[in-house]
């Protein structure tokens, strides 16, 4: 039996994937193991390895298509196979397929002779795929194909949902409506991109009384995955927020007095790098913070992986990826500041892997180098709590009855009620204000 | 001449007006038949039993009273004769009505009704017409067995110079009758046995409905189902049904297939971008792959799906009743299909 190759899912989120790049070309050999095509997700592109030994028979997807996750891809054929027949002969993975031979390969004993050949008596099945897989060219409906001209949508954004993923005009109509919100849209952020598959919960849009001028821009990969998880966050979780005061003098004397030693070692801790310890730290106590909310039952996680917002340059295209640092209660704050300064230079260059994505069951959001003084966060699902933190600001403070200069930080939690309640999160915030203004807690 | 005749399109469902009583297929035919022997003497019908007997399924009751034996014929059991004796007689300027039985008998009278009557006019360079009806029983009557099930328009309807009526109601088969027994050139006129006790409202006098002209028996704007004959009341129960999964189906009545009405057809098929063809004719070479290579052709740009076709399995009719059922084109084979063309499958 031929191997068909789909798209398969590289993370949780993904709906559909991009092939980027094909590795190789029909007739090609490949062995186990061998990168055949690079993936786009919607967060990061990814080598897609070949399972088996074999020739490729058939490539079913071009470069540049998006399709919905499980679509076949590509046909290997193995050991003893004939390429034209394997082409000739699979790729639908339709059951009707199978259970429908070709009329031509029919070769019935004498008996059934006086019977006639069967033909399509009702025609439910779609036919390409009776008589082999067809080419690997771009799969469109004539009235989808015609639609889209007149309204220059560009066919290769629009992921198609008919058999093999053939375009049809259900998917061109959902563009255009698309297209249409965007265009009454006051904000092009809050859109859901056209080349989401039209399974994923539209994102609706505010329209404007005001026939504004301006230009639309595509939305990426990434930002259609910013749109459609932080609607789904903001309205399907109840969140509220808990602010709470840190005073900063002692963890920024210790930060000095630390990085003053390590600079001959290249370290320089920041303050999010001892956040992220005492964040870790709390969880031992605060189980809660490191949970999901999970339909009938929250799952407490037993790894605490602390992620942290990385915003990305313009010229990357912006946006913003949360980069996962594992077992953050297990790590020293050294490690835990060369584990997040990795993964920042790597995501602002060369992007950051699925793995360095996945699996984060707490997040930080820090503006504080921006000179913010307080903001609130929307929780990144499936966390329950998200921590925001502001700026390390000198200003009037009252100790032992005396008026005198300090330096406060605010972070402000937005936490999910289902799993967590006010007075929680107050004694979260408590266990953090202990460890960051009697920082050497966070040592021993 | 009623206001339904007036509307030269006459897409639209046939107007009611006057038409309060209700009387089965079978009157309507009657009614057609003996309205246009009173207008035109030159008419008269032939066939077995249709005199004495009153016709073996009560077309022809009473009219062997009233018009008498010159005119309402009993023949022997001979179709080969008695349509070749009738088409000389068209020939010769008469305007005869053959009924046979069945359709299914009508294939031993081959070469008169498909070597000479569609063909006389132009192989005497004009010098002789044609104009006689063929009419009779279509299709599976209920459990008659193989040989007497026959739905003939998958092979007639191939042939050149003949003119194909399929009616689906009691109105529609008075009208179209009466504009059978006018034409000038061969029709056959194809009812089905299982249409004949159905009652209908049927405007009484004199109306005629063209050929080539469909009727819209249901407006919808998601899939063009089209049909012909008895199957168009499946259609319309299929439509009831898929109605309640959100897939609002257009069914249009094509009631003749020679002339076939293409542009209301490809006009609703431009709406709808999905097309199924229900036919009760076996799929091969069919008037439903006929029309569905029509739709393709003056469609393609507005196609969503390819044209979805629902015919008699390809086997011969099944005597036994559940398979008799399971074989017909029916309610369940019209909703898979239409939700295959609508990719709601």
């Amino acid at each position: 039996m031929p191997i068909e190759l789909t798209m398969p899912r590289l993370s949780d989120t993904m709906e559909a994937g991009t092939v980027v790049r094909w590795n190789v070309k029909e007739g090609d050999a490949v062995k186990s193991g061998a990168v055949v095509a690079d993936i786009e997700t919607d967060k990061a592109t990814m080598e897609m390895p070949c399972f088996d030994d074999g020739r490729i028979a058939a490539i079913l997807v071009p470069s540049g298509r998006q399709v919905k996750v499980g679509t076949p891809i590509a046909l290997v054929a193995l050991a003893g196979e004939d390429l034209a027949s394997v082409k000739a002969g699979g790729g639908s993975g339709s059951i009707a397929s199978s259970s429908s031979p070709p009329v031509a390969s029919i070769a019935e004993p004498a008996v059934s002779k006086a019977v006639p050949l069967t033909s399509v008596q009702t025609e439910t099945t779609h036919g390409m795929e009776e008589f082999g897989a067809a080419s690997a060219r771009m799969r469109v409906s004539p009235v989808a194909r015609r639609m889209a001209e007149d309204a220059g949508i560009d066919l290769a954004k629009v992921i198609g949902t008919g058999p093999s993923g053939r375009v049809i005009k259900r998917d061109v109509e959902a563009a255009l409506a698309q297209v249409a919100s965007n265009r009454s849209s006051a904000t092009i952020m809050t859109g859901t991109a056209m080349s989401v598959s039209t399974s994923a919960a539209p994102t609706s849009v505010a329209p404007l009384t005001l026939a504004l001028r301006g230009r639309d821009i595509a939305l990426s990969s990434m930002r259609q995955t910013i749109a459609r998880r932080l609607v789904e966050s903001k309205t399907t979780i109840p969140h509220y927020q808990v602010t709470m005061k840190f005073g900063m003098d002692a963890l920024l004397a210790m930060r000095k007095s630390f990085n003053d030693k390590l600079a001959s070692s290249g370290i320089k801790l920041s303050v999010n790098d001892f956040l992220v310890r005492a964040c870790a730290l709390a969880m031992a106590e605060h189980p809660y913070f490191n949970a999901s909310f999970a339909g009938d039952s929250i799952r407490v996680h037993e790894q605490v992986n602390i992620g942290v917002a990385i915003s990305l340059p313009q010229e990357r295209g912006g946006g913003l990826v949360v980069g996962v640092i594992t077992d953050a209660d297990h790590k020293s704050l050294r490690q835990l500041s060369s584990d997040a300064r990795a993964l920042a230079e790597k995501a602002r260059t060369k992007g950051l892997s699925m793995q360095e994505m996945s699996d984060a069951t707490f997040t930080i959001s820090n503006l504080g180098m921006f000179g913010v003084e307080h903001f609130t966060a929307i929780i990144n699902p499936p966390n329950s709590a998200i921590l925001a933190c502001g700026a390390a600001i000198e200003q009037p403070v009252v100790r032992n009855g005396v008026l005198c200069v300090g330096t406060e930080m605010q972070v402000t939690l937005s936490l999910d009620h289902r799993v967590i309640d006010g007075a929680m999160a107050a004694e979260y915030l408590r266990s953090l204000k202990e460890f960051i203004e009697e920082p050497e807690t966070l040592i021993i | 001449m009623s206001a339904v005749m007036s509307n030269p399109l006459f897409r639209e469902p046939l107007s009611m007006a006057g038409a309060e009583r209700e009387i089965e297929f079978r009157d309507a035919v009657r009614e057609a038949m003996c309205e246009e022997m009173r207008r035109d003497k030159r008419v008269y019908l032939l066939g077995e039993e249709v005199a004495q007997y009153d016709g073996a399924y009560k077309v022809s009751k009473g009219m062997l009273a009233e018009f008498g034996a010159a005119r309402v014929v009993d023949t022997p059991i001979s179709e080969s004769g008695f349509s070749g004796m009738a088409i000389g007689s068209a020939m010769l300027g008469l305007r005869p009505i053959v009924e046979f039985m069945s359709w299914s008998f009508s294939l031993v009278a081959a070469d008169p009704i498909l070597n000479n009557a569609p063909k006389m006019l132009y192989m005497s360079g004009g010098q002789f017409g044609c104009p006689i009806v063929f009419r009779g029983n279509d299709g599976a009557g209920g459990q008659l067995g193989s040989t007497h099930s026959w739905s003939v328009e998958g092979l007639f309807s191939n042939v050149p110079g003949v003119k194909i009526v399929i009616p689906s109601t009691p109105a529609d088969a008075k009208g179209l009758m009466k504009t059978a027994i006018r034409d000038d050139d061969p029709v056959f006129f194809l009812e089905s046995e299982r249409l004949l006790s159905m009652k209908g409202h049927v405007p009484e006098g004199e109306y005629l409905i063209p050929f080539g002209h469909a009727a819209l028996r249901r407006q919808g704007k998601d899939c063009t189902i089209c049909s012909w004959g008895r199957p168009v009341h499946f259609c319309l129960e299929a439509a009831e049904i898929l109605a309640k999964e959100g897939i609002d189906c257009e069914v249009i009545d094509l009631r003749t297939i020679r002339p076939l009405d293409l542009p209301t057809v490809v006009a609703s098929v431009r709406k709808t971008s999905a097309a199924v063809v229900v036919d009760q004719s076996w799929s091969f070479a069919s008037p439903g792959s006929e029309l569905a290579a029509q739709i393709h052709r003056h469609c393609f740009d507005e196609l969503d799906n390819f044209v979805h076709r629902v015919h008699s399995d390809d086997v011969p009719t099944p005597y036994a009743v559940a398979l008799e059922q399971e074989y017909l084109p029916n309610v369940r084979k019209i909703c898979e299909a239409v939700r295959s063309a609508t990719y709601r499958a």
